[in-house]
């Protein structure tokens, strides 16, 4: 009954955010493409350095880890990526929040429902042709099939406490707007903390010893890196289990943080005209 | 040309001002920058803390590189980014109606509109890295290098800008074209490293197509190898001419097909 309900408030967000995905493809696009670019560029780049490093393996990845890494960090990027703190600052600075406001649904889940619509259908166009790519080039490379479907599974599993966790963290972000009107400069800002912070830059497992340690108990490390981890087979059972858990466990974190940061700047809220 | 500078002054005086209304805007902004681009620096850090050299090139020569791509990318930044509202939201809205209206020059009215002092974090960068890995660089200086070598950045920012320009303007046809701007804006990546890492027809295409090697690798390598001035150098003031006049082509050629968006 109560899942009927819920289902009848938010599956008209979902199904608008895959709509505006398909009304805004070209953008989309830009986006995707954008990525790739990035992802040829660091590829050639690790492909220098493995050259000049002359071993087969750095740091104990091999250069097809390296492509399956870069590439797999774009599309989890991609899809764990929210738009959150755009939308909401968007809305704070122009008033039009007090709609949502007014609605009877969660301010949150609205934008949760919203957004996942715009992932499935990145998952659908996007993640999974360049997640074949990668399973028909590892092929290529090792002549024999790699690929694990319980993996697979798991990183689905992971993606989704991934993306729980980002859409939290860029809610927070969001809020920052009651505060400053450089948005632009704090997606900048946020973007590039959290490429770097969550290994999507440079594998964590590269940084030197005493900041991995730190990196891999914060939040951004359950945002990209634990998922593509996972998806490589790089953890056992043991391993595999603690980082889904600590995954979990950040959701948590993170959903009372917004929630507190919530509750106060919405009292702060003030629209001018209407 | 007296009446341009007059006009360019005045706007920018405007632009200044609004900043100082809005002081924690532009600390955000230039902040914002300056970490993006030492997150950058801290990534070549890592991977040379594992090799002595990359594609040839010591971890001096690699951060000039990349500090010489930054600047620029920072001047064009801090000069003509009212562009990339002209692809995403101005001529969408309507709103270019307004300086068809003006007695300037569209084109010159949209850059000097803004001033985009959240540049200045590009720009602390870029000339922080080359002062800080000059010295032990290798660089072959002497009086005419080092002029042909200055003489290259204004080049070297017209190509961005001219990039700029004639992405911008398929606004005109398209309505939006932001991320066009984006997506070709995007690929100055690959202007950070040297070229010879590339595969050959990338290197093409970064040297002669989106000419984005040439605002960095180039002019810097001639200044590590002191040859080859006429392509080094000289190749960038040739193709950054022609990509400007090109851009003012597309641009003209774009206002003409500009329709307000009604109402």
């Amino acid at each position: 009954m109560k899942l009927n309900k819920l289902k009848r408030q938010y599956i008209p967000f979902m199904r608008a955010g895959l709509q505006t995905m398909i009304a805004y493809r070209m953008n989309f696009l830009g986006f995707v493409i954008g990525g790739l670019v990035y992802c040829f560029v660091m590829y050639y780049l690790w492909k220098a350095v493995f050259t000049s490093s002359g071993g087969a393996t750095f740091m104990g990845f091999s250069m097809t880890d390296m492509v399956i890494y870069l590439f797999l960090s774009n599309v989890t990027g991609q899809l764990t990526f929210s738009s959150a703190s755009n939308d909401i600052g968007e809305e704070i600075k122009d008033g039009s929040i007090s709609m949502r406001l007014i609605k009877p649904v969660n301010t949150d889940l609205s934008y949760l429902a919203t957004e996942l619509g715009c992932s499935l259908m990145k998952l659908i166009v996007f993640a999974l042709p360049v997640i074949v790519g990668l399973e028909v080039y590892r092929f290529c490379v090792f002549g024999m099939v790699e690929f694990q479907p319980i993996n697979f599974l798991l990183y689905l599993l992971s993606i989704l406490f991934a993306y729980l966790i980002s859409f939290r963290v860029n809610l927070c972000f969001g809020f920052v707007a009651f505060y400053v009107k450089n948005l632009w400069g704090i997606g900048i800002l946020k973007n590039s903390i959290i490429n770097f912070l969550s290994g999507a830059l440079i594998p964590l497992a590269f940084m030197p010893e005493w900041l991995k340690m730190i990196l891999e108990y914060m939040p951004f490390a359950s945002m990209s890196y634990t998922p593509v981890m996972i998806y490589m087979g790089k953890y056992d059972v043991n391993e595999m289990i603690f980082r889904l858990i600590m995954q979990l466990v950040w959701v948590m974190i993170t959903y009372a943080l917004s929630r507190i940061i919530w509750i106060g700047a919405v009292k702060k809220l003030s629209v001018q005209g209407g | 040309m007296r009446r341009a500078l007059k006009i360019y002054r005045i706007l920018t005086i405007q632009n200044l001002k609004r900043l100082m209304e809005y002081k924690a805007d532009f600390l955000t902004g230039a902040v914002s920058f300056l970490i993006d681009q030492a997150i950058g620096i801290a990534f070549i850090f890592i991977i040379f803390s594992q090799i002595p050299q990359l594609a040839g090139f010591s971890f001096e020569q690699i951060v000039f590189i990349y500090g010489f791509s930054q600047i620029p990318k920072g001047l064009d930044h801090l000069l003509t980014d009212n562009l990339w509202c002209v692809g995403y939201f101005i001529v969408r809205k309507g709103d270019f109606d307004k300086y068809l209206t003006r007695p300037i020059n569209p084109l010159f009215h949209v850059i000097a509109e803004t001033f985009q002092v959240d540049a200045i974090g590009e720009l602390v960068v870029g000339v922080g890295l080359i002062c800080y890995s000059a010295p032990n660089a290798g660089l072959c200086i002497t009086p005419l290098s080092m002029t042909l070598f200055v003489l290259s950045v204004p080049f070297c920012t017209l190509i961005y800008t001219a990039i700029k320009i004639s992405t911008s303007a398929l606004a005109f046809r398209i309505k939006s074209s932001g991320y066009i701007i984006q997506m070709v804006y995007g690929m100055n990546e690959f202007a950070k490293y040297p070229t010879t890492i590339y595969s050959n027809v990338i290197r093409l295409f970064v040297t002669y197509v989106i000419p984005f090697a040439l605002t960095g690798y180039y002019p810097v390598l001639y200044l590590i190898t002191g040859e080859d001035p006429l392509f080094n150098i000289g190749g960038v003031v040739i193709i950054s001419v022609l990509f400007f006049a090109l851009s003012l082509m597309v641009w003209n050629q774009g206002l003409k097909a500009y329709e307000s968006a009604g109402s």
